[in-house]
């Protein structure tokens, strides 16, 4: 694995929000087929971090590579169509929506009628009936509304969407912080999967516990600084939150 | 065995009522649909004349010119926004169809530059909505009484009519009669309710009018142009607004600086009958056609019913209350 470029790396990622320094030269990188926890205290920089690498806005200084080759990604569709999907805790999906026109948001299938193009319902229903089974939900009608899944479900639909679409690296925020200790579970089943499946991973959460069961490696982040990175073996859950605990210290070579 | 059949039964009438919450899940116009029965039913028993072809047709007259506002209004609604300049922009497109066609303009051309000049004024209020994030409810109300300030200055507070010798064929196409007492804005609205409705739900235009209104940063991390979509929306409104203007124009062959005033509420009135939110994100053209077609039968079945005409508002405003009071509660009680 050593010696191949991972799939992402983020170099020298610096951003500032007016005087606030929200990131300060972090690198950072998720291997092929990895689940990369990404940890730290409210403010660590997290979801900078990962909105830059989203497209949501760009670094001030900073190079991102993807799958090796030096990229700008200046849009969420830009990040979706590089393979990068994410899975915002709130914004997973859209209540009041069916679950199958959730599931192709922004990418429906068409049949074409002269210059016309209308949503092709029956291969979405079919899919979204497929996928359903498959992480074990029932639900009557794939036109029912996302509103009648519970939040672990819903979080189960959105990473079988970034699945089935073929993503490459798995952003996931916060995915568990609101669900029960049941639905947590089968959602980090369901991250493994999705791993099994040859995916990449970002898991970025409050709750070390969630993340250990199923990362690879960890990073840490504090006050936009990383503090540290960790294989699994190398640390244990209780030492990364007494990292965090401790805040941030300047970094001693 | 005996048993199972036994049970089976039992469980049969909750079973029915589960069946009906989640097709009422998908269909929020019942409610407007069963008002529409309700008001149709009562009407015909207190209305002599209620059930004539006449009568129907006056129904659709009045129906037709507020539905293709409301049909615009809808549209806009579940995409998250609000328009309440729709009346003003009636105003100003009757009254540029009205000078235009006075100053001896060909008809087509008038009713074009009508349109054009109301896809400007939505253009502008979508431009300034997305651009500045103020609430369109405000940007929307500053319009409405912008343009109708305009329309009063322009025209000094008088109406404009047109006379014309026999009826242009334009005038007809917009709001001729045709089979005795019913109008050719009838084909109007029910053709852009079904195209909207169309649009709405089976393109994928329409998947993104319903994510902007659902969550409107969830649509955009997930590559929807939530910016673009009510930017189209609000031109959408504003024409299909000035269209409803034309017609009227051409029903009355005048107009004066206050036409379509308070237009605005009871388009939005409609829509929201028929079970479209307030908040966005839900609702359908289905429901607002009904919607439409209760306001309208009120209008002219109160009359028949020989109620004074002043009854309509108060009658209007408490069905859009109960309506409203009944749309919570079954969405509430099909999501159970």
């Amino acid at each position: 694995m050593s010696g191949r470029e991972p799939l992402v790396r983020m170099v020298n990622i610096s951003k500032s929000f007016g005087t606030v320094q929200a990131l300060k030269d972090v690198d950072f990188e998720v291997g092929y087929q990895e689940v990369m926890g990404l940890v730290g205290d409210n403010g660590a920089g997290k979801s900078t971090l990962i909105k830059i690498l989203t497209g949501v806005f760009p670094p001030d200084t900073g190079e991102i590579y993807f799958e090796g080759r030096r990229v700008d990604i200046r849009s969420p569709k830009e990040a979706r169509d590089l393979g990068i999907e994410t899975v915002y805790q709130d914004l997973a999906l859209i209540p009041l929506m069916s679950i199958s026109r959730n599931f192709f948001l922004g990418r429906e299938p068409v049949v074409r009628m002269g210059p016309l193009r209308f949503l092709d319902k029956r291969r979405m229903d079919l899919t979204v009936r497929e996928v359903l089974s498959e992480i074990g939900i029932k639900v009557r009608s794939p036109d029912e509304p996302v509103a009648v899944l519970s939040g672990g479900e819903r979080q189960s639909v959105a990473i079988g969407r970034a699945v089935h679409f073929g993503a490459k690296l798995l952003i996931l925020d916060e995915p568990t912080s609101a669900l029960s200790v049941r639905e947590t579970h089968k959602v980090l089943d369901y991250i493994l999967e999705a791993k099994e499946r040859g995916l990449s991973i970002i898991f970025i959460t409050h709750n070390i516990y969630h993340v250990y069961s199923v990362a690879d490696r960890f990073t840490i982040l504090e006050h936009g600084h990383k503090v540290a990175e960790f294989r699994k073996d190398e640390v244990s859950a209780e030492e990364i939150i007494e990292i965090i605990r401790s805040g941030y210290r300047e970094p001693e070579e | 065995m005996g048993q199972k059949t036994a049970a089976g039964r039992v469980k049969s009438p909750p079973r029915f009522f589960h069946l009906f919450a989640l097709w009422l899940r998908q269909h929020p116009e019942f409610g407007a649909f069963a008002g529409t029965v309700i008001v149709f039913i009562g009407f015909s028993f207190t209305a002599t004349r209620f059930l004539t072809a006449d009568s129907m047709a006056s129904i659709l007259t009045v129906a037709a010119e507020l539905g293709i506002v409301s049909a615009g209004i809808t549209f806009l609604m579940i995409s998250g926004e609000f328009d309440l300049s729709v009346g003003s922009v009636l105003g100003v497109a009757a009254m540029i169809f009205a000078m235009t066609s006075k100053a001896g303009w060909p008809h087509l051309a008038g009713w074009v530059l009508a349109l054009l000049a109301s896809a400007g004024i939505g253009l502008l209020n979508g431009i300034i909505v997305t651009r500045t994030r103020i609430p369109s409810f405000i940007t929307t109300l500053g319009a409405m009484m912008f343009w109708r300030g305009i329309l009063l200055a322009v025209t000094g507070g008088f109406p404009i009519s047109y006379f014309p010798r026999e009826m242009p064929l334009m005038f007809f196409a917009l709001n001729g009669r045709f089979a005795g007492q019913f109008r050719t804005s009838a084909l109007w609205f029910l053709g852009i309710m079904l195209l909207l409705n169309l649009v709405l739900v089976r393109t994928r235009y329409g998947n993104a009018v319903y994510a902007t209104g659902g969550n409107r940063e969830a649509a955009r991390v997930l590559g929807v142009a939530t910016d673009k979509v009510k930017l189209i929306n609000f031109v959408i409104s504003a024409v299909l607004a000035g269209l409803a203007g034309c017609i009227q124009f051409s029903r009355f062959l005048s107009v004066d600086p206050m036409r379509g005033l308070g237009l605005e509420l009871e388009a939005i009135a409609a829509a929201v009958i028929g079970g479209t939110l307030l908040t966005g994100g839900a609702g359908n053209l289905i429901g607002t056609l009904f919607g439409v077609l209760l306001v309208g039968m009120v209008r002219s079945g109160l009359v028949q019913a020989g109620a004074p005409a002043y009854w309509y508002q108060a009658f209007v405003g408490l069905i859009v209350v109960v309506a409203v009071i009944v749309n919570t509660n079954l969405r509430r009680w099909a999501l159970k």
